[in-house]
Parts: C-alpha cells; sequence; structure tokens
C-alpha cells in the first residue's frame, strides 16, 4: 500500500492530537471516504500502541548515591562541599582570580626593574654638557666630585691661582678670550676690587680654547699656581709656575688618578727649575720692570708658539668628553 | 503564551534551591526525574549498563551547569534535551548497538511470536494495549524492532510514544523545527511498521 507521505503525516498528527479540529473533521471525512486511508491509520495506530505499551523500565537502585559520588568526585557543591552555596564559590572564583591578575603584576614589575637595572649597567653613558655650579662667595664651592665615576667621565678639579700685578689687564683679557670662545655659559664670576674668581665648569676642550688666548697673559703674571684636587680633602697636588700647557696636560688625562700622576710630575719639574741656576736670567726675563725688559726681549722659550700648537692640537686630538672643573682665581700680586 | 510562563513551580523551586547548594533540592530533583531519564536513554541506547551511565552522566552534567539554566524552557525540557543528546552522541560512537539489542540477543522470533505479531496486526483486530504490555514476545520484538531504526527515528518515537511528550516539545528537546519533528515522526513510524511486517514475513520467506 503505497500513501502520500503527506497522508501520513497528516494521519500520526491525527494519532498524535496534534490537529485542530478543523483538520480532525477534515481527516475524519478522508478516512470515511477513503478506505485505503482508513486501512493505514489503524496501521500507524498500532505501532504507536506497540511501543507505548513497551514496559516502563525504572533506574537501578543506587542511581542516587551513584549520581552523589560522581559529583563528590567532581568537587560540586554536594556531600562534603554541600555547605559552600555557588554565590560563595564565584566569590571565591573572583578571589582568586584577582590574586592571579596581582600576581602577573607583579611580575611585570619586577621583570621592568630588573630592565631598568640591567639597562642603566649596560647601556652606554651619555653625559650631558655640564652646567655651572656658581657662587658669588669666595671661596667657590664647586660641585662636589662624584666618588667611582669610570675614568673616561671622570672630574678634573682644579683650582689656578694666578698673581698679577697688572690685575685690570689680565681680568680683561681673561673676560674677552671667555667671551670670544663662547664660555659665558660654563663660567661664573665673583668679583672682590683686589681679586677675581672665575669658576669653569666646561669640556676639555673648551679649557683648551680658553687657555689658548689667555696664553698672552702670562707674561704679565708674577705667579700661577695650579692646586689640583686629589681624593684627600684638603691635600691638592700644587703644582708651581705652571704653564697653560701644562694645565691643559693635566686636565686632559683620562682618569682622576692620572691627572693626579701628571700634575705630580709636573709640579716636581717645576720646582726642580726653580732652584736650577739662571733662575735670575728667568725671573730677570719674567721681570717687566727688570732692566732687561729694555733690551731685546727674549722669548719664553716654553710659550712661544705654543698657542698655535694648542689651536691645532684641539682639532687633531679627540679630548675626553669628561668634565672640568676650574676655579681661576686672579689676585693683585704684593 | 511562552514555555517558561508554564514552568512546573515545584521545578523551579527545586532548580532555585539547587542553585544555593541544597542537597535536599538536588536530590528530589534527582530522584524525581530518575526512572524517566533511565527509561527513555534504555529505549534509545538499547542497552541497561549504557542506561545506567548515561542517566548519572546527564544529572552530573545537569547539575555542574545548573548556574547556566535561563529557566527560558522548563527544566523538564532542559533535562531531556541534555539526556537525549548524551543518549545520541553515545548511539553514534557505539557499535555495540546493533549486536546487542535489548533482551534480544538473537535476531530469530519464536513462531508463536510471529503468529502473535501477526494477529497484533491485522486490520481486524482491537487488542487491549494492557494485554500487549503482558506479552513479553511481543515486548521483545517490539524492542527489536524500536532498536533497528535509526538513531534519529528511535529516538523522536520514544519521546512521543514513550515520554508522550506533544510535537512542540520534541522540537525543543532534539533542536528542530516542528515540521521536522512531523516528518520524522512520520517516517519513523512508516519504516517500524515496515521492521514489523517483515519480522511477520520471516517465516514465508523460510518456507518458501
Amino acid at each position: 500500500m503505497k500513501i502520500n507521505p503527506k497522508i501520513d503525516e497528516l494521519l500520526n498528527s491525527f494519532i498524535d492530537g496534534e490537529l485542530s479540529p478543523r483538520q480532525q473533521t477534515e481527516v475524519q471525512r478522508l478516512i470515511s471516504h477513503d478506505p485505503q486511508i482508513g486501512q493505514r491509520l489503524r496501521q500507524l495506530q498500532k505501532c504507536k500502541m506497540l511501543v507505548s505499551s513497551l514496559p516502563f523500565v525504572q533506574a537501578p537502585p543506587g542511581m542516587l548515591e551513584n549520581i552523589k559520588t560522581a559529583l563528590e568526585r567532581e568537587a560540586l557543591p554536594i556531600g562534603p562541599a554541600a555547605g559552600r552555596s555557588p554565590s560563595e564559590q564565584r566569590a571565591g572564583q573572583r578571589h582568586l582570580f584577582v590574586r592571579k591578575v596581582l600576581a602577573v603584576a607583579a611580575m611585570v614589575g619586577l621583570v621592568a626593574v630588573l630592565a631598568i637595572v640591567i639597562y642603566s649597567i649596560v647601556a652606554p653613558r651619555l653625559t650631558p654638557e655640564p652646567h655651572i655650579v656658581a657662587t658669588r662667595n669666595l671661596p667657590t664651592v664647586v660641585e662636589p666630585v662624584k666618588p667611582a665615576l669610570p675614568a673616561m667621565t671622570a672630574k678634573f678639579n682644579g683650582r689656578l691661582e694666578l698673581k698679577t700685578s697688572a690685575f685690570i689687564e689680565v681680568d680683561a683679557s681673561i673676560n674677552r678670550a671667555i667671551a670670544d670662545n663662547d664660555l659665558l655659559d660654563c663660567i661664573s664670576l665673583a668679583r672682590e676690587p683686589d681679586a677675581s674668581e672665575y669658576v669653569l665648569a666646561c669640556s676639555r676642550k673648551g679649557l683648551s680654547l680658553l687657555l689658548a688666548d689667555l696664553e698672552s697673559i702670562w707674561a704679565r703674571l708674577d705667579s700661577a699656581t695650579l692646586l689640583v684636587q686629589t681624593k684627600e680633602f684638603g691635600r691638592p697636588v700644587v703644582v708651581n709656575a705652571v704653564a697653560p700647557q701644562q694645565i691643559l696636560e693635566i686636565a686632559g688625562q683620562n682618569s682622576l688618578e692620572r691627572s693626579i700622576e701628571v700634575a705630580k710630575d709636573f709640579a716636581a719639574l717645576n720646582n726642580m727649575a726653580e732652584l736650577l741656576p739662571g733662575k735670575e736670567v728667568l725671573t730677570a726675563i719674567n721681570d717687566r720692570t727688570s732692566d732687561l725688559i729694555t733690551g731685546p726681549r727674549i722669548p719664553k722659550p716654553v710659550l712661544t708658539g705654543w698657542p698655535k700648537m694648542i689651536k691645532e692640537s684641539t682639532t687633531q686630538t679627540t679630548f675626553a668628553p669628561a668634565k672640568v672643573n676650574l676655579a681661576i682665581t686672579v689676585i693683585v700680586g704684593k | 503564551m511562552t514555555e517558561a510562563t508554564n514552568i512546573n513551580i515545584d521545578d523551579a523551586l527545586l532548580v532555585e534551591q539547587c542553585r544555593l547548594g541544597r542537597s535536599p533540592a538536588m536530590e528530589r530533583l534527582i530522584l524525581k526525574y530518575q526512572n524517566r531519564i533511565y527509561n527513555v536513554i534504555l529505549k534509545i541506547c538499547a542497552n541497561h549498563d549504557d542506561a545506567a551511565e548515561l542517566t548519572q552522566e546527564t544529572f552530573v552534567k545537569v547539575i555542574e551547569n545548573i548556574d547556566r539554566f535561563e529557566c527560558r524552557s522548563s527544566f523538564y525540557t532542559w533535562l531531556f534535551r541534555i539526556a537525549v543528546n548524551l543518549t545520541l552522541n553515545h548511539c553514534q560512537k557505539s557499535v555495540r548497538l546493533r549486536a546487542k539489542s535489548l533482551d534480544a540477543q538473537d535476531d530469530e522470533h519464536s513462531e508463536d511470536a510471529r503468529n502473535l505479531l501477526q494477529e497484533f496486526l491485522s486490520d481486524d483486530s482491537s487488542p487491549d494495549p494492557a494485554a500487549v504490555a503482558q506479552n513479553k514476545e511481543l515486548c521483545r520484538i517490539a524492542l527489536k524492532a524500536l532498536a533497528d531504526l535509526d538513531n534519529d527515528h528511535r529516538a523522536v518515537i520514544v519521546l512521543r510514544d514513550i515520554e508522550g511528550m506533544d510535537y512542540a516539545r520534541i522540537a525543543r528537546v532534539l533542536g528542530i523545527e516542528l515540521g521536522t519533528v512531523k516528518s520524522r515522526l512520520s517516517r519513523a513510524r512508516s519504516n517500524l511498521r515496515q521492521i514489523l511486517e517483515t519480522v511477520c514475513n520471516e517465516d514465508k520467506s523460510k518456507n518458501r
């Protein structure tokens, strides 16, 4: 018997009571008019009846206990964990989440700190051009030397005491040299009636340029003394009769220790030169009031031509980028 | 009217208490539905051990996810949806179903059983359903025929004729359209009828 699937669907819906009253009436009319449809309806009804008549089988005993055991195994809120409500569990989960977030944040912070520390050790140190530490009072307190700096960045700290009878000229020359070399930003000045102090904080290159221009005043000086600050406070190395080239050489060393050693050498050398015979000649040469000055002047061998050398050397020599702190004091000579 | 408004008040209360972690409410829900769930699963998977295991798994999953139940459908529908999905997944994976049909280890039926079925299926008979239920041979044949259906056809017949769900609820449990339920149920019954007729005709084909 071949039945249209749509008719089958309609008959099944009729059997299951899923039709509206109008559809039910329609199906009943179909059945009464077509014996085949009536027969098909009875076949489907018997299928339904056969399945519906199958015995109801109850769950095996102990199902509840088995489910509870399975839930306990999975740590669900039954049995031992029954005292904790889902809301409490959610709160616990939130707490756990916050702790995890905090732990991650702490880890990130720790890594950042470590990165900064490592960077500060590994990365090249850039030393910006220093600014002036200025004071109006004498003696000037220069910015303290930072301990344990690497060799190439060690500061040179020194004091140059110039005594001269031609105070005004010397002072004017120094001012002009400072202006000519664009060192106004690196100099602070303290001035008294019979003394001036220039506190210079600049690069070694700046110092060399300044000293090259100051060479001309050396002939007018009564004395030039360089005091190089050592690590022992109050015990500087004193270099008497210091020449500009010597100052430059002392300040141009790559380490503070080396600068001190060179200063000591020059100090010894200059002291010996003072004791050598013929000092009188040197004094006469340097003394402007001497009779010798009226005659043909003997040029000072050390100073002759050295400004040119300094100027050239500044272009040829690569100076350490380190800072130089030099206080130049000009005092009226006695 | 949506199903949510028809939600069984008792179930809703038990579900709410379940969410608060009350063990007695969970136990009541399990005791209330365990037999029906087991019976439906057994009729679909046709194996007692598998049915027990799947019933247990169903309730564990339900209680695990009770917080996610949004009351858009009734708890009953949600529960049966989980049970049927688990069972159908199991049936798809299992190769035992064909080999081990419920209470019918061999495909042979006695002549008495076949005669009984023939009499039952004859157009003129109108047997008492209670009498059919008490006839173990007939039940055995019916279970065998049910097990021979496709999984989808078996599920829709079990939900309608054993669990007694209406078409709309079957659609929600199986996650299909209402029209699909009608056509699938129609084909399932038609196939079941053919299987039963084949059983009746076994004797005739052997005698030829």
